[in-house]
C-alpha cells in the first residue's frame, strides 16, 4: 500500500450512489412543486418560500454538509461522537421542556430556531449511529462480555426514550432496526441478539395485545393517537363490547377519520396504475382528498405514485436500491470494523425509513410519522440523509489509508 | 473475508424487503388499480342527471299545444364564495390559543359561511328589488347536500327582473342566472284532457344510467298523450360530471352524455276546430259539462275532442297547487274526466239512427205510416213508455225528424232485437277505440248471449231508443255517425298522425301512423243508408228536432237525443243530451257529436252547440290552410 495524495482520495468517492441521490433530488424537487403547488393560493406565496425552493435550499445545505462530512475522516468524527450523542441527548431533553420546545400537531419535537425550526429526533439516528459505531468498533471478543451488551442497550434505550416521549413513534422505531443490524455485524453473540429480539418480540406483542383488546383500565397509557393509528391499521374499531350503539357509532367515525389518511393515501397509489396520471395532474393531492399538510412530506410518495404510477414508483424504489446496495458494497470495502459499522448503520437506517414510510402509503406498515429521505419535504430530514449519505462517502473515500 | 459474508447473509434480508415493497406496490398499482380509481371517481366526481327538452305536441297544422319556454332562474355557486368565506373566518375567529370545541368551532364556520352568503342574496335581493327568502337552515340543506351544484334563490323571473338582473354591473361573485326550459301550453286548458299533464318525476327511464348523485328536476306524462308517449316526449337525459374537492366544493364540470331531446308528436286536431268546439261547449250553458267529438268521417282523423270542464295542465309546473287541485277533484264538476271517452251515457235518440237502419234493413217501408197515441205499451211492461213526439201518424221520416218513440219501438220490436244488435256489433259497442290508453271506456253493448237469458221485449223497446241496457261515449257515437257518413265504414278513431325528431336535419325519419283500414263494415244497403241520411238532413233543415243547429250554406244531417238518467230503482233523476250529426250533405267531411249532461233537450242545448261549430268550420274551409312550419 501506498500513501495516496488528498486530491486522489477525494476523486475516489462513490460516483454511483451520489448520481443515484441526485436522481432523488431531482424527484423530491419536482414532486414537492407538485404537491404544494397545487391550490392557487400557493403561488401567491414569495417565491423564495415557495415550499419546492426552499428544499432545493436545503438539498444545497444539505450536500455543503455532506461534502464537510466527507472531508473529516470518520475515525476523527468517532472520536466526538460521544460528544454528540450526549448532546443530541441533551437536545431531546431540552425540546421536552415545556416553553423551549415547539408543539405542533400534539407533539413536543421542534426548537424553534428563528427562520427554521429543529427537529433533534432526526439528528438522534445520527448521533446513535456514530456513537454506537464507535462503542462497537472495539474488539470481537470483548462483546461476548454481557456487562458491554446491557451498555449497548442502554445506549439504545436511553434516546429510544426520550423520542418516544416527544411523542415521535417513528423516529423511535427506527432506532430498533438500525441497533440490532448493528450489533449483529459487530459480531454480538447470536444468543444475546437473538434473546434480545424474542424478548422485544415479546414486549411489542404484549403491549399490541393490551392495547387493543385489554379493558380499559388495564391498557397502558398510550397517547390516543398512537392507539387509533393501531387499531386503524389492524382494522379493530376500539369499542368495548358493553358499549351502546352510539358509542359504537362514534368510535366508527373516529375510526375512518382516522383511517382517512390511508385511505385517501392507498386510492391516490391505486389509482395511479401503470404511467400515473402525470405530473401535477394527480387529483388527489389537488382536490384536497390527501389533507394538504401531510400530502409533501410524508405522503410524497402517493404524489409520486398517483401522477407517474407504477412504473415511477419503482424508479423511485430503483434509485434507494442503487443508494442502499452501493451503502452495502461501502461497507464491505471499509478498512476497518468501525466504518463497516457506520456504513451498516446508515444504510439500515436509510432502508428502515424508506420501507416503513413506503409501506405506510401502501397499508402495509401502520402510520408512523417517518419521512421518505430526500423526497419528504424538511430540513431536518433531508440534512439528515445526505449527512447519512456523507458518511458513507467518507467511509468509502478513507476505504484504504 | 469475514466481514463480507456476514454482509453478504444481511444483504438477502433487504433485497427480500425490497422485492416485498415491489410486490405490495404492484399489488396495489396494478391489481387492484381499477378498485382505487374507482374510489377515486367516486369520491371527487358527482354525475349529475340533466333532463332532456321534451318534445312539442303539434296539432296537424303545426300549431304547438304543448311547448318549452325558457324559464330565468337566479342561482348562486357556493364555491364562488370560498374565498368570501376565508376572509370572513379569518375576520372571525376566535384568536389563537383560545379553546374551542371541534362542534363549536363548526357551528362558527357555518355562521360565517352563512352571513357571507346572505350578504350576497341581500344584494341580489336589492337589485332584483325583490324579498328573496333563504334561511339558514335552506342554505345549510343545501351545503351539507347538494354543495356541487348551484343553489336557486329565485324561480321564474319576469322579463323586467331579467332585464334588471342583467344591467346591474355589480351582482356578486357566484350569482348567476340560468335559463332552463319548462313545460308550456300555449292555449292553456285548450285540448287538455288529450295532452294529459305533467308529474315531477326525475327517476331515471329504463336503458339509462341508474345512479346519480343528482338529478336536477324532470316531469313524467300522465295520463294523455304526455303519458301514453311519454317515453318519446321525453328523450334521454344527459349525465353531467362535477368534480369537486375534498370539501365537496365544485372544481370544474364536464358534459359526459349529451341529452337527447325527445320527439315531437303531431296530433290529427285541428287547434282552430278544438277552440271552436270547447267554446262552443262552454256556451250551451252555464258551467257545462259535456264533450265534443269532431272527426273526419273518411278518414277517422279526430279533428276536436272536447271535453268541459277542463283543468290547465299549466297549473301543474312546477307543482300542482292546493286550490287548482280542490278544483280538479270537485266531485260534480270532475273537470280530470274526459267525458269524451272517459264516461258511460245513454245514447238515446240517437241511437235511432242504429234502430232505423237495422229497421230499413228487415225490409220496413219508409213510407208506411204507424199511428202513435203519444205512448207504446210494451208487452212485459205494465206502465207504458211516454213518447215526446205527439200523437199522430208517422213514416219512417217524419218518426225520425220529431223522434218518435212509438214508431222506432214497434218496428224495432218487429225487427228484432238480433237486427240490432248486429250492427251494433259492428259498429263495435262495448268496445275500447284504443285513442288513448287512460282514459276510455269501453261502454256497454249487451250481446247475442244476453239476450238468451232473461231477456224481455221491455229490453228491446229500451234498446231501440238508446236506453236501457246499453251505454256508449261520444267518442264511439262519432264512429257510429262516421260510418253512417262514409257509407257503412267503421273506422278507428286516429289521433297521432306521426312522431319527428325534433331536430328536423336530422337522419332518424319520422315514424308515421297511417290512417288504419276500416274496422268493420256496417254491411247495410247503400239506400238504408240514404234514407237515413235524409232523415238526418230533414231533421236539421227542415224544422226538425236539430233545426238549431241550422249553419246557412253548409247543409248538415243530425238527430237529437234526451236521455234519461235513472237511479238505481229505475227513478229519472237527469237528462243527457245529445246532438250527433254530419256535413256537408253532399259528401261528408265533418262528423260532429254535441254531449251535455243535464241540458234542457237535444235539440235546445246541443244543437245549436253544433252549429257554432260548424259555422267555425265553415270560416276556416274559406280561409286558407295555414302554412305548415317546418321549423317549429
Amino acid at each position: 500500500m501506498h500513501p495516496l495524495s488528498v486530491n486522489e482520495r477525494q476523486s475516489r468517492i462513490d460516483w454511483l450512489m451520489l448520481w443515484a441521490l441526485f436522481g432523488l433530488m431531482v424527484v423530491g424537487i419536482f414532486f414537492v412543486y407538485s404537491a404544494t403547488m397545487a391550490n392557487e393560493s400557493a403561488a401567491l406565496i414569495p417565491w423564495y418560500n415557495q415550499p419546492w425552493v426552499r428544499q432545493m435550499i436545503w438539498y444545497t445545505v444539505g450536500l455543503g454538509a455532506m461534502a464537510g462530512i466527507g472531508m473529516i475522516d470518520y475515525r476523527i468524527l468517532a472520536r466526538w461522537s460521544l460528544v454528540g450523542y450526549w448532546g443530541v441527548i441533551l437536545l431531546l431533553i431540552v425540546v421536552l421542556i415545556p416553553g423551549i420546545g415547539a408543539d405542533r400537531f400534539g407533539a413536543r419535537r421542534w426548537l424553534d430556531l428563528g427562520p427554521f425550526q429543529l427537529q433533534p429526533s432526526e439528528f438522534v439516528k445520527l448521533a446513535f449511529i456514530l456513537g454506537m459505531g464507535n462503542f462497537l468498533s472495539r474488539p470481537p471478543d470483548e462483546l461476548r462480555s454481557v456487562r458491554l451488551f446491557w451498555q449497548a442497550l442502554g445506549m439504545v434505550v436511553l434516546p429510544f426514550l426520550l423520542v418516544m416521549k416527544e411523542p415521535d413513534l417513528g423516529s423511535a422505531l427506527i432506532l430498533l432496526p438500525v441497533s440490532l443490524t448493528m450489533l449483529y455485524v459487530a459480531g454480538v453473540p447470536p444468543r444475546y441478539i437473538n434473546t434480545l429480539l424474542g424478548a422485544s418480540g415479546l414486549v411489542v406483542g404484549l403491549i399490541l395485545v393490551d392495547v387493543l383488546f385489554a379493558p380499559p383500565q388495564w391498557q397502558m397509557k398510550l397517547e390516543d393517537y398512537q392507539k387509533r393509528r393501531l387499531l386503524v391499521y389492524f382494522g379493530l374499531d376500539g369499542v368495548p363490547r358493553e358499549a351502546t350503539p352510539p358509542q359504537r357509532a362514534e368510535a366508527r367515525r373516529l375510526q375512518r377519520d382516522y383511517s382517512y389518511n390511508v385511505d385517501q393515501a392507498l386510492i391516490s397509489v391505486g389509482s395511479g396504475g401503470w404511467a400515473g396520471k402525470g405530473w401535477r395532474r394527480g387529483t388527489q393531492n389537488a382536490l384536497g382528498y390527501l389533507p394538504r399538510a401531510v400530502a409533501h412530506n410524508d405522503f410524497i410518495f402517493s404524489v409520486i405514485a398517483e401522477e407517474k404510477g407504477f412504473m415511477g414508483s419503482a424508479l423511485v424504489v430503483a434509485l434507494y436500491s442503487v443508494v442502499l446496495v452501493t451503502g452495502l458494497r461501502v461497507a464491505g470495502q471499509a478498512r476497518d470494523r468501525l466504518g463497516k459499522l457506520l456504513a451498516v448503520g446508515v444504510v439500515a437506517m436509510l432502508f428502515s425509513h424508506v420501507f416503513i414510510n413506503i409501506g405506510m402509503n401502501i397499508r402495509m406498515m401502520p402510520v408512523t410519522g417517518v419521512p421518505l429521505p430526500l423526497l419528504s419535504y424538511g430540513g431536518s430530514s433531508v440534512l439528515c440523509s445526505l449527512i447519512a449519505a456523507g458518511i458513507l462517502q467518507n467511509v468509502y473515500i478513507h476505504r484504504r489509508s | 473475508m469475514i466481514v463480507f459474508d456476514q454482509l453478504k447473509r444481511n444483504d438477502p434480508h433487504l433485497r427480500v424487503l425490497t422485492l416485498a415493497v415491489l410486490a405490495g406496490l404492484w399489488w396495489v398499482q396494478i391489481i387492484s388499480y381499477r378498485h382505487y380509481s374507482e374510489n377515486q371517481k367516486a369520491q371527487s366526481f358527482r354525475t349529475v342527471r340533466i333532463p332532456a327538452i321534451r318534445g312539442k305536441i303539434l296539432d296537424r297544422n303545426a300549431t304547438a299545444l304543448a311547448e318549452n319556454q325558457p324559464s330565468y332562474n337566479v342561482t348562486i355557486y357556493l364555491d364562488e364564495l370560498r374565498d368570501g368565506f376565508k376572509k370572513e373566518w379569518a375576520r372571525v375567529r376566535p384568536p389563537r390559543g383560545t379553546k374551542v370545541t371541534l362542534a363549536q368551532r363548526r357551528a362558527l364556520e357555518a355562521a360565517a359561511r352563512y352571513r357571507v352568503f346572505s350578504n350576497s342574496v341581500a344584494e341580489v335581493a336589492r337589485v332584483l328589488q325583490l324579498p328573496i327568502q333563504k334561511g339558514y337552515s335552506d342554505f345549510m340543506t343545501h351545503y351539507t347536500n347538494q354543495l356541487a351544484l348551484p343553489m336557486r334563490l329565485l324561480e321564474n323571473l319576469s322579463e323586467q327582473q331579467v332585464a334588471r338582473f342583467l344591467e346591474s354591473s355589480a351582482n356578486p361573485p357566484g350569482v348567476d342566472l340560468e335559463v332552463h326550459p319548462t313545460r308550456y301550453y300555449p292555449g292553456g286548458s285548450l285540448c287538455s284532457h288529450v295532452l294529459g299533464f305533467l308529474v315531477p318525476d326525475n327517476r331515471s327511464m329504463e336503458g339509462e344510467v341508474a345512479d346519480f348523485n343528482f338529478r336536477l328536476s324532470d316531469y313524467r306524462g300522465r295520463v294523455g298523450i304526455e303519458g301514453d308517449f311519454d317515453a318519446e316526449l321525453r328523450g334521454r337525459a344527459g349525465v353531467k360530471s362535477v368534480l369537486v374537492n375534498s370539501l365537496g366544493y365544485r372544481q370544474s364540470e364536464n358534459i359526459w352524455v349529451q341529452a337527447e331531446p325527445g320527439k315531437n308528436v303531431i296530433l290529427t286536431i285541428d287547434a282552430r276546430i278544438q277552440a271552436a268546439a270547447e267554446a262552443a261547449l262552454e256556451s250551451s250553458m252555464p258551467n257545462a259539462r259535456g264533450a265534443v267529438v269532431v272527426m273526419d268521417p273518411n278518414t277517422g282523423d279526430v279533428l276536436a275532442i272536447a271535453s268541459a270542464p277542463a283543468g290547465n295542465p299549466n297549473a301543474w309546473i312546477p307543482k300542482i297547487n292546493p286550490d287548482e287541485w280542490r278544483r280538479l277533484n270537485d266531485e260534480t264538476q270532475r273537470p280530470q274526466v274526459n267525458r269524451a271517452m272517459q264516461e258511460n251515457y245513454a245514447p238515446g235518440s240517437i241511437f235511432k239512427m242504429v234502430t232505423g237502419l237495422a229497421c230499413l234493413e228487415r225490409g220496413l217501408d219508409p213510407a208506411a205510416k204507424i199511428v202513435s197515441n203519444g205512448e207504446i205499451r210494451v208487452p212485459g211492461r205494465n206502465r207504458p213508455i211516454d213518447d215526446l213526439a205527439k200523437p199522430g201518424t208517422y213514416d219512417f221520416k217524419e218518426a225520425f225528424v220529431k223522434s218518435s218513440n212509438t214508431y222506432f219501438i214497434s218496428n224495432g220490436l218487429r225487427a228484432g232485437i238480433e237486427s240490432i244488435l248486429r250492427i251494433g256489433q259492428r259498429l263495435h259497442l262495448g268496445e275500447r277505440t284504443g285513442l288513448l290508453s287512460s282514459q276510455e271506456t269501453a261502454g256497454h253493448f249487451p250481446t247475442m248471449a244476453d239476450v238468451r237469458h232473461g231477456w224481455i221485449p221491455p229490453d228491446t223497446a229500451y234498446i231501440c231508443i238508446g236506453q236501457g241496457r246499453m251505454d256508449v261515449t261520444p267518442l264511439q257515437m262519432a264512429v257510429m255517425v262516421s260510418a253512417i257518413a262514409n257509407g257503412g265504414k267503421v273506422l278507428w278513431p286516429r289521433l297521432v298522425q306521426r312522431i319527428e325528431p325534433a331536430d328536423p336535419a336530422s337522419d332518424t325519419p319520422p315514424i308515421e301512423f297511417p290512417p288504419k283500414p276500416p274496422r268493420d263494415n256496417l254491411d247495410v244497403s247503400a239506400r238504408s243508408l240514404e234514407i237515413t241520411r235524409s232523415a238526418m238532413l230533414s231533421d236539421v233543415e227542415e224544422g226538425g228536432t236539430g233545426k238549431m243547429a241550422m249553419v246557412p250554406g253548409l247543409r248538415i244531417g243530425g238527430k237529437t237525443g234526451t236521455a234519461q238518467v235513472t237511479d238505481s230503482q229505475g227513478k229519472v233523476v237527469g237528462h243527457t243530451t245529445w246532438f250527433a250529426s254530419c256535413a256537408p250533405f253532399e259528401s261528408p267531411r265533418w262528423v260532429v257529436v254535441v254531449m251535455v249532461e243535464e241540458g234542457s233537450s237535444g235539440g235546445g242545448t246541443c244543437a245549436p252547440a253544433a252549429g257554432k261549430i260548424y259555422r267555425a268550420i265553415q270560416k276556416l274551409a274559406d280561409e286558407p290552410r295555414p302554412r305548415v312550419v317546418a321549423n317549429n
